[in-house]
């Protein structure tokens, strides 16, 4: 009786261990992982960086647009200082009037889709409150996260690139696996996999963002010295004064 | 009844304090999947004769100590834009009538919040499961210890900060043995309820 009872309780205990690690557990699958991506930075001269201000940033959440997330901006904008191609970054809105001028223009778009398989979610916690937890160790629960992200770089002599990473993963958990943090992890992830690709394409353009690259176009605005003639015994003065002409292709 | 009010006592208190140091502007809350809530609801339970063979009148308090986890985001669009979320609860009932007896059981619970008027979430909600009583057997009503409890019902819950809220709602209620002896006519009962939630 005693061994059948010690029996049992080792069984019970076995299996409270199996559902309690089990039941807890969660992963995220992300396409392509940025682990498995080279990062690459480029040892530029720091004559020939030149600095790159961000002139229009658009966040869209399943085709609606949002309101774009300076915390997203930063990210993005460190990774591309992490490349050591510019000199500076300066994120939307901040004046960019000091840097000379040859600067690179930047363009961030970044399409998010959610997928929170929620009715999937939804029929599986009734299975499993049907089943009194019982069956919660075995039934994965699932959300999907993709971005797009599109950086288009305008030189100072108006030549334009684009770059484009795409990624997508998503968290598989068990129902006493979840927490909020579960979708952040994920999100940064997926994010971390598309920036990790698009630092790497830009990287390969180097050559294109050196300031000996191109030189500046020409501004159409000349300085010429007139000569002010007054009449009388006064005597004449020297003025600079720009004046606009306009430019033949 | 001193009982429910020393219950209260404590997250009203609570409330208080947080609610005094909480802006305006941040108190819509953001639930997302995996938030979880953890709640304590108590409420008092009376009783309904639904046939002429129904002849005991139970009543007594009843107290709900619960967990919950946000399974979706919310889903939907309009008035029932809504969030789905599944857990458990543990009730205790104390019956004054027609003996004093007690009651406790455990019931997976699933619950529907609707989202659309922000800080006010109205919800619905059902919950069923296990339940041991000893006014089993002392009663027509019921013949044995072992029963189960069935509960559907509506609520409110009113957010004070983003993560504390306030719930009131009724249920209906009702305590059967599903069969398992006879005689098996069930109590049935209105239980109106108020409690607190913490989400994180």
């Amino acid at each position: 009786m005693t061994k059948n009872m010690s029996r049992l309780l080792v069984l019970s205990l076995a299996g409270l261990v199996l559902c309690g690690t089990t039941g807890c557990s969660r992963w995220i699958d992300v396409k392509p992982s940025s682990a498995a991506q080279e990062t690459m930075t480029y040892s530029l001269d720091k004559n020939e960086r030149v600095p790159l201000v961000t002139n229009s940033f658009h966040l869209s959440r399943n085709g609606a647009s949002q309101y774009p997330s300076a915390d997203l901006e930063r990210r993005i904008l460190n990774s591309l200082q992490e490349t050591n191609l510019f000199s500076t970054l300066l994120p939307l809105g901040e004046k960019s009037d000091s840097l000379g001028e040859k600067v690179i223009s930047a363009r961030i778009i970044v399409n998010e889709t959610i997928e929170p398989h929620s009715w999937l979610s939804a029929f599986k916690g009734i299975v499993i409150g049907g089943s009194m937890f019982l069956l919660s160790p075995f039934i994965n629960l699932e959300y999907g996260y993709a971005a797009n992200v599109a950086l288009e770089l305008e030189r100072w002599d108006g030549h334009v690139q684009r770059y484009e990473a795409n990624s997508s993963g998503a968290v598989h958990y068990k129902l006493f696996g979840a927490t909020p943090v579960m979708i952040e992890e994920l999100k940064g992830h997926v994010t971390e996999a598309c920036l990790t690709d698009l630092t790497s394409q830009l990287v390969r353009d180097t050559a294109l963002y050196m300031a000996s690259s191109a030189p500046l176009p020409d501004t159409g605005i000349r300085t010429v010295t007139v000569k002010a003639k007054r009449p009388g015994a006064t005597q004449p003065t020297r003025s600079l004064v720009p004046v606009a002409t306009a430019t033949t292709p | 009844m001193s009982l429910l009010a020393r219950i209260y006592a404590v997250p009203t208190l609570l409330i208080i304090t947080t609610v005094s140091g909480v802006q305006a502007g941040d108190l819509s809350p953001t639930i997302t999947v995996g938030t979880q809530e953890v709640g304590l609801t108590a409420g008092y339970l009376f009783g309904h004769r639904l046939t002429d063979l129904h002849t005991t009148k139970q009543h007594g308090p009843a107290l709900m100590p619960s967990w919950m986890m946000t399974l979706t985001d919310p889903v939907g669009g309009g008035w029932y834009r809504g969030q789905v979320s599944l857990g458990a609860e543990m009730l205790y009932l104390e019956f004054q009538e027609p003996l004093v007896t007690h009651g406790i059981g455990f019931t997976p619970r699933i619950k529907y919040t609707f989202v659309a008027l922000g800080r006010i979430r109205p919800y619905i909600e059902f919950a069923g499961g296990p339940f041991w009583t000893d006014l089993g057997g002392q009663i027509p009503e019921e013949a044995n210890e072992f029963n189960f409890a069935l509960t559907g019902g509506v609520g409110v819950s009113w957010f004070f900060t983003p993560r504390l809220a306030f719930n009131i709602g009724y249920r209906f209620h009702h305590i059967s043995n599903a069969g398992t002896a006879f005689p098996n006519l069930g109590l049935n009962a209105s239980l109106p309820f108020g409690g607190f939630s913490f989400y994180f």
